[in-house]
């Protein structure tokens, strides 16, 4: 490559004071951080599916979580470790997403991309939005049926009852449509950001590769219908 | 056949630019794209008005110097192939054709359709290249290379350096070629001994001078030399490995 160049000529927007953080950096922490999220978002769908099971499994198993190694950890003690790695790892996600967003912005210039119609560039593209979308819903869910604060949480909200606030939250059709959407758009971002992830870690083996893309795609689909299925059910009337 | 040619037109950096409509008649599907522009260009001389500025060289796909974005795409509708491969046959008789310079925060244009991407030559500047003596060339097999991988750095080396990965990804990401560039040293023994200190530096200069991958790979369907997404992953494999190790090599 030649032609018209000046090659000593700075042709990048002058370096701004940036904070000291690599893309390196920051794309390493989304992975991580991301893939702590997609672990934690599978193994929670498979626990929701403890519904099926009825009334009495479901509040024990709720139950349970709170006691696990529960000699060797305090009440709710593994429980709350998990919430610390979860919380911390929710601002470095969001924190280093809206950074490399911003980064991206100023490198493109003046001048959009347009006409993306592959499915992927698609999915690459809503990452910002369908990340906001998550987090709203994760704010809401946790009010909803963790907290129990009014009107995030249904009037018949009563603490240690897991199976019957599931149940009295779906039961209103505009909550449980929101969390059908929110299924959809995680089902997006779980996709891609596990794909993306593989890439961010540096799979370059052909089987490797392979691998990712399908645990990507099947994940995210497991995560939606598991979890989708609950307030369809709900709605229906087959669980009460 | 006839065609419309919406071409961006632009004095110098400093000035704003804008599109002009341009009516190419007596030209046919054979023509390559930049053989169109050719043609254009005389029309406009034998007029009396300025040329199009536009780069090209080898007319064969094998330097990388042209580069134009058609319709939004770098390079144009044929996927995979650079501007001077590009044929009017992939346009319809009468249809209008936007033609514009590749577009990213690191290739401020210079004129017209042409675009200054030395920020490219500072990410080799920075690392993509051999410095340890190797001597004279060895014996065939003194130094056993399997066919596989002597394959393969050849497919990575295949980087003509067009820049159309960077025009064509939202981020403004140089990550294709980047990877292309560290990746087919890495793959080799005596290249390889500086992998370490390579990715440091590829990574710093592509970082200063170009956006975050966020794995768009719209990269790899606009790049003339067939790179594929994994480079992308082995750039950063080599980061990685540069990090966890902190050595030269
Ligand atoms: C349970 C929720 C979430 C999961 C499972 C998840 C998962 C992931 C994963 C695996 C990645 C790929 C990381 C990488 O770039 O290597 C990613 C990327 C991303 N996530 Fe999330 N995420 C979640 C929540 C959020 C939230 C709340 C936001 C809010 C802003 C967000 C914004 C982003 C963005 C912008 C990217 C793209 C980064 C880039 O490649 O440029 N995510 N996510
Ligand atoms: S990786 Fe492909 S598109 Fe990018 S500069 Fe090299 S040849 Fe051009
Ligand atoms: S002019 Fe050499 S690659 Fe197009």
């Amino acid at each position: 490559m030649t032609a018209t160049i000046q090659r000593k000529q700075r042709t990048s927007a002058p370096p701004r004071t940036r904070l000291p953080v690599s893309n390196f950096a920051a794309k390493t922490t989304m992975a991580v951080t991301g893939l702590i999220f997609v672990g934690f978002v599978f193994v929670h769908m498979y626990g929701n599916l403890h519904i099926f099971r009825g009334q009495e499994e479901f509040d024990h198993y709720a139950h349970w979580l709170r006691e696990i190694l529960m000699p060797l950890m305090p009440y709710a003690g593994v429980l709350w470790v998990l919430r610390v790695v979860l919380l911390i790892s929710l601002v470095l996600h969001v924190g280093c997403g809206l950074l490399l967003w911003t980064r991206a912005r100023r490198a493109r210039g003046p001048f959009k991309r347009t006409g993306l119609r592959r499915g992927d560039a698609l999915m690459a593209r809503s990452m910002l939005g369908t990340g906001l979308v998550i987090l709203l819903f994760v704010i809401f869910h946790i009010l909803d049926l963790t907290l129990g604060v009014q009107p995030a949480a249904s009037g018949a909200f009563e603490s240690g009852s897991a199976y019957a606030n599931l149940v009295a939250s779906f039961q209103r059709p505009v909550v449980a449509l929101f969390y059908m959407l929110t299924m959809l758009v995680l089902t997006v971002h779980v996709a891609h950001g596990t794909w993306t992830a593989a890439n961010d870690l540096g799979a370059t083996g052909r089987r490797l590769r392979q691998l990712a893309a399908w645990v990507a795609g099947l994940v995210a689909i497991a995560i939606c219908l598991g979890n989708i299925s609950i307030p369809v059910l709900v709605l229906l009337g087959v669980i009460q | 056949m006839k065609l419309t040619l919406k071409v961006w037109r632009q004095e110098s950096g400093a000035e704003e630019g804008h599109f002009e409509e341009y009516l190419l008649e007596e030209v046919g599907p054979e023509f390559s794209l930049l053989e169109a522009l050719d043609k254009l260009n005389d029309d406009l001389v034998a007029r009396g008005e300025e040329p199009i500025a536009f780069d090209s060289d080898c007319r064969e796909g094998i330097c990388g110097a042209c580069g134009v974005t058609v319709d939004g795409t770098p390079h144009g509708p044929q996927k995979n192939t650079p501007s001077c491969r590009q044929h009017l046959r992939s346009f319809e008789d009468g249809a209008t054709v936007q033609l514009e310079p590749f577009r990213s925060g690191a290739f401020p244009v210079v004129k017209d359709l042409a675009v200054n991407r030395s920020a490219l030559d500072r990410v080799i500047g920075a690392g993509g290249f051999v410095s340890t003596s190797v001597g004279t060339a060895p014996d065939a097999d003194a130094i056993p290379v399997t066919h596989e991988a002597a394959e393969w750095a050849l497919d990575l080396a295949a980087c003509i350096g067009c820049g159309a990965c960077v025009a064509a990804c939202p981020n403004g990401s140089a990550q294709l070629f980047a990877g292309s560039k560290t990746m087919h040293l890495a793959t080799l023994p005596s290249s390889s001994k500086e992998r370490g200190r390579r990715a440091k530096g590829i990574t710093r200069a592509a970082e200063e001078e170009f956006g975050p991958c966020s794995v768009y790979g719209e990269c790899a369907e606009v790049c003339p030399a067939g790179i594929p997404l994994t480079a992308i992953a082995g750039l950063n494999k080599e980061k990685l490995r540069q990090v966890l190790r902190n050595k030269d090599d």
